[in-house]
């Protein structure tokens, strides 16, 4: 499983980093941080990542 | 001089206007501007506080700090040394126990920390987009179907005709209600929605009663749920609670009522606030009629100039320094949104136009507690205003609006408006 996050979109919510807290994180100065290559076992947080997302900026490329 | 579009005693068309004057006042040029934002009379969408915004980014208040501009909104909206401010919000209004203070602290929105988000990861599914794409139909012939209903040929009354029925309706389809129940959710929901604003405390033996009226809803739709499960949300809540142990009986009970007013209060105000804004821009209405596919985008605008939710507030964690200007741990900020969405630099000159290009607007605040229910209302809505401009054809006001105070959600109580009807 690959994350992709479009940037030019990312509007720093940071509702990613609730919904899948082992994929996403917040940095200090509230900036994403995110694995690209997570484990496969966490597809379903990762697509609840992506749907939770306000801007729609997170795609799951296989 | 500016002029507004959006004073509802007025409804004064729009002008392309000049940009927020700079006051050549010698005394006040270096002073930043003071609102008191208690004042019944205080409003966002006034001459002070856009002409405020043209000679300050902030402006101090009564009550902390006032955030005028759209870029400064940006950056703070979701800055990390601020939590959301609204915790305190009875307090402040002299509300400091008894079941509507408990409702309000139980609110996921006035929770922090890994106890916000256990709740928010509960709630996202309702809200899903993955869900919304199938709605569409259902939502665009809910919406034909109350605009056959209007009673009166070539007129209607737009909030008990169909902004309030629509929003609840909706609402029902998202939990899994039986729609002919709508009219309890609208009733409850609007006297819940006067704790919004300054009336809270006026009117807080009614919102008290609405509010205990939708926990037994609650408590009826939760033990209906354990006695006959079924594929939707309010099962899968339940199970969370009964299987899972995720949530406790009043967070089940609590969120469910706040899910089912926040959907309805919200969206019935958009709606009409829509119709307030295309009835002063009957050239756009036109163009909605007959390109549709504008609807996502007319929706954008309208939440743009003229939102339900004006301004939403944060608290800071900690001392910190932003843009020169030193902010106190606990200073409240006020996060002016339908100033920030208006301010020139971001938008140039004040205009309504459904076909721009803009920058994001702030009606569905943001960070980590960014409106749940986002997707829905866009969706809705989008389908809702394109049928509405195709049938309602030469849309106009007719006898007297009125209004929510400008404080809490804002919105129509009443809209009264004339059209031709056209077909399908």
């Amino acid at each position: 499983m690959r994350i992709s996050v479009d940037f030019t979109i990312c509007a720093d919510h940071g509702q990613c980093a609730i919904a899948a807290p082992d994929i996403f994180r917040m940095d200090d100065e509230g900036h994403l941080a995110f694995a690209e290559y997570p484990d496969d076992a966490r597809r379903s947080e990762a697509e609840d990542a992506a749907d939770a997302c306000p801007e729609q900026a997170i795609t799951i490329i296989d | 001089m500016t002029t507004s579009a959006l004073t509802p005693e007025g409804q004064t068309r729009s002008d392309t206007v000049l940009p927020d004057p700079v006051l050549p006042d010698p005394v006040l040029l270096d002073s930043v501007p003071y609102f008191d934002i208690a004042d019944p009379a205080f409003r966002i969408k006034s001459e002070q506080v856009s002409a405020a915004r043209g000679r300050s980014w902030y402006a101090r208040t009564n009550y902390g700090l006032a955030v005028l501009r759209y870029d400064e909104m940006s950056q703070l909206l979701k800055h990390p040394k601020l939590r959301q401010g609204s915790a305190a919000w009875p307090e402040h209004n002299g509300v400091t126990d008894g079941p509507f203070a408990r409702w309000w602290a139980s609110w996921v929105l006035n929770k922090e920390g890994e106890e916000h988000h256990r709740l928010r990861r509960l709630m996202n599914p309702a809200f899903s987009p993955r869900l919304i794409g199938g709605l569409v139909p259902r939502f665009q012939a809910l919406a034909n179907e109350l605009i056959d209903g209007f009673r009166e040929p070539g007129r209607a009354k737009f909030m008990s005709e169909f902004a309030a029925p629509y929003a609840a309706r909706v609402i029902a389809i998202m939990l899994g209600l039986p729609e002919e129940e709508w009219p309890v959710i609208a009733e409850e929901s609007t006297a819940i929605g006067l704790a919004m604003g300054i009336t809270l405390r006026t009117e807080l033996p009614r919102i008290e009663q609405a509010l205990a009226n939708l926990h037994g809803y609650a408590d009826d739709l939760i033990a209906a749920r354990r006695r006959h499960p079924r594929d939707d949300f309010v099962t899968a809540l339940v199970k969370a609670r009964d299987e899972g142990g995720k949530l406790s009986d009043d967070e089940l009970r609590d969120g469910l009522v706040l899910l089912i007013f926040g959907g309805f209060d919200t969206t019935r105000n958009q709606l009409g606030l829509a119709m307030q804004t295309f009835l002063t821009h009957p050239d756009q209405w036109r163009l909605l009629a007959e390109r549709p596919e504008l609807g996502g985008k007319a929706v954008e605008e309208v939440m743009r100039v003229n939102p339900t939710v004006t301004w939403v507030t944060r608290e800071a964690l900690e001392d910190f320094t932003f843009e020169g200007l030193n902010i106190a741990a606990g200073t409240t900020v006020h996060l002016f949104s339908q100033s920030a969405g208006t301010d020139p630099r971001a938008f140039g000159a004040q205009s309504f136009d459904i076909t721009a290009e803009r920058k994001p607007h702030y009606g569905f605040g943001g960070g980590a507690h960014h409106c749940l229910g986002h997707f829905v209302a866009r969706s809705d809505m989008s389908e809702a205003l394109p049928l509405l401009a195709r049938r309602l054809t030469d849309l106009r006001p007719v006898g007297e609006p009125s209004w929510l105070p400008d404080s809490g959600n804002t919105g129509p109580v009443t809209l009264p408006i004339a059209f031709t009807p056209a077909p399908r």
